[in-house]
């Protein structure tokens, strides 16, 4: 493992106008070949960590750094290292796959890319021949998370935050995904992703954190979680530590 | 970044099939606009010629020049006036010239067609204040907060892309993205003119592209209040909304209600008003002359030629003094009402220029020779023609006949047949139209605040755009 991490929360905190404590005091680190799922039900605080990583949103307290920079400070350049796959993948719905790859991959990148490269990308994703000329609006939502995923991978920063990327996706789909999730951190990729899936955390992750009420409630590697019912784990955190665990029928 | 930006605009707009229906629309408005102009001036030309030509039939079989008491002369119809019609078809278009006192234009081109007078032209001023401002909002009102629902504003600016770079790109891309096509039209608009027989000579030509740009500076400002207005709120049909009440009261409200405002701010003395008190003068002058005639004894009796003569000389100077008083009044009534009319104008047009449309309009007018001081140039001209034609008749018969004054004669019948007079003579009526060195500073005003527009909104998206919320 790296000594840098590329993903670092450090003491992360945001609280928005109206008071409400989004995140509250959460550090982690993830390094190059490395996956690590944030696990949490809806307003846990996935989504602002994930947005402070963008610089969409200030922190409150702390820093979120990306390769060692700091996000708020220096976004253009910690945006430069990294690449972002959302929940719902919207590109736009007039152009077809290869034009939509293009524009964002060349945002990403800022160098203009061969037909071939942009095909050869949404092939190893997955998206086949017939479906890069046409327009996105034609698209199904795992067809736009391909999309999303080649756009990422064109852009080849070593850093990927994915935003719920599985969901809404079929069996079929979320098993490619994670197929070609492991083969990007073959490639030395650190991967963070929000999720509230925990089957395929489980099967891909490298760290688990699992989010309640914007904090860090519980943080385990692989080898300790190997054994362990990651179900029971997390639901015994989302009621509070303190509460019992009720087993689910 | 900032070409790919723009480039990826005038594919997202182009590409639509919104852009495909109203920029047909847009373009075929436009094009009809230049036909109907370019008709409409052959037809103009056509009633001028045939105006021309009865005017010099009336002369027909005349012997004495000291008949000739009814030359008009006529407004020519102007090409450009044909694509802006400004205020050249609520005036008179012709005037009665009759050697002396005030000139009046009559026989507007609305007077004799009602029907045009309630819808009025499509002309190029209208299809540009309609159909470019609605383009503009059409394809500008969700630039930014569209994308935010799209959610490609969020996975654009994962990126490394500053947002002065995106909204820049923004601004430029939507613009181009309707400028550049409209402009195919404005071009097959410009060739049907030629083509049409409408001749325009260089300076026209001018005018005419200096129309286009104040056109393309009236897109821009639409263009940029909506991505402004789009960057300012976080819902496209908030935005669609609020650009609509703009739209109506810039285009709509704001010129009728600042001349509105203008007229209950200061008074101007209406033309009823100043017709009245001269006809009462004049009734009050012809009474006294009357008076002045039925006394008049010739101090030669014996000789019937110097009587004759005396008489006329008798004649001309209570025309003269006549003439003078009544000029007098009028200098002063019109005076006072021109005084409180500029004061009005002024007024009103300051208000209305807070309207970009009514900037376009002047800006169009001033260029196309049609704004509001060709009633003023028109009556300057047929003034300065009458004079002329005073001095040919003087020249011709000894005296100016105009103005109402009674003229005997003495007929010496020796047998031969009277010659009959040659009309061409007379003096040519030569309209000049306002010289663009002349308009140049007041389209420049117009074109300024067109562009001061454009920079007052493109700030404010720039300002919004900057602490716009990407989540």
């Amino acid at each position: 493992m790296a000594n840098q991490p590329m993903f670092e929360a450090a003491n992360l905190s945001k609280r928005y106008e109206d008071g409400l404590l989004a995140l509250d005091h959460i550090s982690f680190s993830v390094y190059p070949g490395e996956i690590y799922a944030m696990l949490g039900g809806n307003g846990a605080g996935k989504t602002t960590a994930i947005n402070l990583f963008l610089n969409f949103l200030e922190p409150t307290e702390g820093e979120a750094r990306i390769d060692g920079i700091v996000t708020h400070r220096e976004p253009l350049r910690a945006k430069e290292k990294v690449a972002f796959v959302s929940e719902n993948v919207m590109l736009y719905p007039n152009f077809t796959a290869l034009q939509n790859l293009e524009f964002f991959a060349r945002l990403g990148s800022r160098r203009r890319f061969a037909r071939k490269e942009l095909e050869d990308v949404l092939l190893r994703v997955g998206l086949q021949a017939d479906a890069h000329d046409k327009r996105l609006r034609s698209f199904s939502k795992g067809m736009r998370q391909k999309c999303g995923i080649a756009i990422a991978i064109l852009k080849d920063a070593p850093a990927i935050l994915l935003d719920e990327p599985t969901s809404g996706l079929d069996p079929q789909a979320g098993f490619e995904f994670l197929r070609l999730l492991a083969s990007l951190r073959g490639e030395g990729k650190a991967i963070l992703m929000s999720t509230h899936d925990i089957f395929r955390a489980r099967e891909i992750a490298d760290t688990v954190g699992i989010m309640n009420r914007g904090r860090l409630v519980m943080q385990r590697d692989a080898a300790d979680l190997a054994g362990t019912d990651l179900e029971e784990l997390y639901m015994k955190h989302m009621a509070g530590h303190n509460s019992e665990v009720v087993p689910l029928a | 970044m900032l070409t790919h930006i723009i480039s990826k605009e005038l594919r997202d707009i182009i590409g639509t099939a919104k852009f495909a229906v109203t920029f047909g629309v847009g373009a075929v408005l436009i094009v009809f606009a230049f036909l109907a102009g370019a008709r409409n001036y052959q037809a103009s030309m056509a009633r001028y010629e045939a105006a021309k030509g009865e005017n010099m039939r009336k002369l027909d079989g005349v012997t004495d020049w000291i008949s000739v008491r009814d030359n008009r002369i006529f407004l020519p119809p102007q090409p450009l006036a044909s694509l802006v019609a400004g205020v050249s078809n609520d005036i008179g278009r012709t005037v009665q010239i009759e050697g002396r006192g005030e000139v009046s234009a009559t026989d507007s081109r609305y007077s004799e067609e009602t029907a045009l007078a309630g819808f009025r032209l499509l002309d190029l001023d209208f299809v540009f204040q309609i159909v470019l401002s609605l383009l503009g909002i059409l394809f500008a009102y969700d630039a930014v907060n569209g994308e935010k629902e799209r959610g490609t504003l969020g996975l654009a600016f994962a990126n490394a892309l500053p947002r002065t770079v995106y909204i820049t790109g923004k601004v430029l891309g939507t613009f181009l993205a309707l400028a550049v096509p409209l402009l195919i039209p404005v071009l097959i608009g410009c060739a049907i003119l030629p083509l049409m027989r409408v001749p325009l000579s260089s300076d026209e030509w001018i005018r005419l592209a200096l129309i286009i740009l104040a056109g393309l500076l009236y897109t821009g400002v639409f263009v940029t209040l909506s991505v402004a207005v789009s960057s300012l709120t976080s819902r496209s049909s908030s935005s669609f909304l609020f650009l609509l009440v703009i739209w109506i009261f810039a285009v709509l409200i704001i010129p009728r209600a600042s001349v509105l405002l203008a007229g209950r701010a200061v008074d101007v003395l209406s033309v009823d008003e100043v017709a009245a008190r001269k006809a009462q003068l004049g009734r009050q002058l012809f009474a006294e002359d009357r008076e002045k005639t039925a006394q008049f004894k010739p101090s030669a009796t014996g000789d019937p030629g110097a009587m004759m003569k005396e008489f006329q000389q008798f004649m001309e100077k209570l025309a003269d003094e006549r003439d003078k008083k009544m000029r007098e009044l009028s200098t002063r009534l019109n005076e006072e009402r021109h005084n409180a009319q500029q004061v009005q104008e002024r007024l009103a047009l300051g208000l209305a220029r807070f309207s970009p449309s009514a900037a376009l309009s002047l800006a169009a007018g001033g260029l196309a020779g049609t704004s509001l001081s060709l009633k003023d140039h028109f009556l300057a001209s047929a003034g300065a023609y009458q004079a002329e034609f005073g001095r040919f008749m003087l020249e011709k018969t000894g005296m100016n006949p105009g103005g109402g004054t009674i003229v005997m004669r003495m007929r010496n019948d020796t047998g031969e047949k009277p010659k009959p007079i040659n009309p061409y003579e007379l003096p040519e009526f030569r309209y000049r139209p306002i010289r663009l060195a002349d308009v140049f500073q007041g389209v420049l005003l117009n074109l300024a605040i067109l562009l001061a527009f454009n920079a007052v909104f493109v700030a404010v998206a720039f300002r919004a755009f900057l602490r716009y919320d990407l989540r």
